[in-house]
């Protein structure tokens, strides 16, 4: 193999690989949290950054053919469907469980918790300006 | 290629320990979401296999497949999920005409 090969070799194998550390990454989340949408936040990011650079490296591996593009539509395809999968699972989630308020806090309204979110901004900025002002 | 097909063998035999690890998560899962969730996992993993073996074999046309593959494992997802939730709403739904069928007979 010639150098120019060579290179290619080893920086599609290194995008091969930061896929593989991902997925372990995913796989060590998901058992290391407690609960449903925890877990999904670690499994999600298998489905979009995980495959999309395992499947980088493919390409590079593969040259411009026709398998390249549709490696690249498969990419795009995650990209669109893994946050639409994610969020009908987390309503299926939020829709059957009768007990969710021992692992999350829920607000029926959400102006409720927009009023919160501002008074806290507000004391944050005050104690900012308290400690400007010493 | 020597070297390319060492890499995509051991590649292939560290994602099938990986997808082993995915259905201990499945099996186990306490929630039905969890299980779902397994299975997209599942679905992933097994993608990224199928496009390291158009790769391996120099068959393009496997990566069609893996495309479809990804289409089919998202329906699953999405159909499941609904039909969980029609499912749980109609035990509700019976659950409170029971409450009121015991309610009628006791006035």
């Amino acid at each position: 193999m010639s150098a120019v090969e060579w290179i290619r070799f080893l920086i599609g194998s290194l995008f091969l690989l930061t896929g593989m550390v991902i997925f372990f990454t995913e796989l060590f989340g998901v058992f290391h949290f407690n609960f449903v949408l925890n877990r999904m936040h670690a499994a999600a990011m298998g489905d979009t950054l995980g495959i999309s650079s395992c499947l980088i490296g493919l390409m590079i591996f593969s040259g411009v053919n026709f398998t390249t593009l549709k490696l690249f539509f498969i990419i795009v395809f995650l990209w669109f469907s893994s946050p639409v999968s994610s969020h009908v699972l987390s309503r299926l989630e939020v829709a059957t469980n009768a007990n969710l308020s021992e692992h999350c806090e829920i607000y029926e309204d959400v102006a409720v918790l927009e009023q919160e979110l501002a008074a806290k901004k507000d004391t944050e900025t005050a104690t900012e300006k308290e400690a400007h002002t010493s | 290629m020597e070297i390319y097909h060492t890499l995509y063998i051991t590649l292939l035999i560290v994602l099938s320990f990986m997808l082993l690890v995915c259905l201990i998560r499945a099996v186990r899962g306490p929630r039905i979401a969890d299980r779902l969730m397994a299975v997209n996992m599942m679905g992933t993993m097994v993608m990224v296999m199928i496009s390291i073996l158009a790769l391996m074999l120099k068959e393009g046309y496997l990566v069609d497949i893996c495309l479809i593959y990804a289409m089919i494992s998202f329906l699953a997802v999405v159909v499941l999920s609904k039909v969980y939730i029609g499912i749980y709403e109609e035990r509700q739904h019976h659950m409170e005409a029971g409450k009121e069928g015991e309610t009628d007979e006791r006035s």
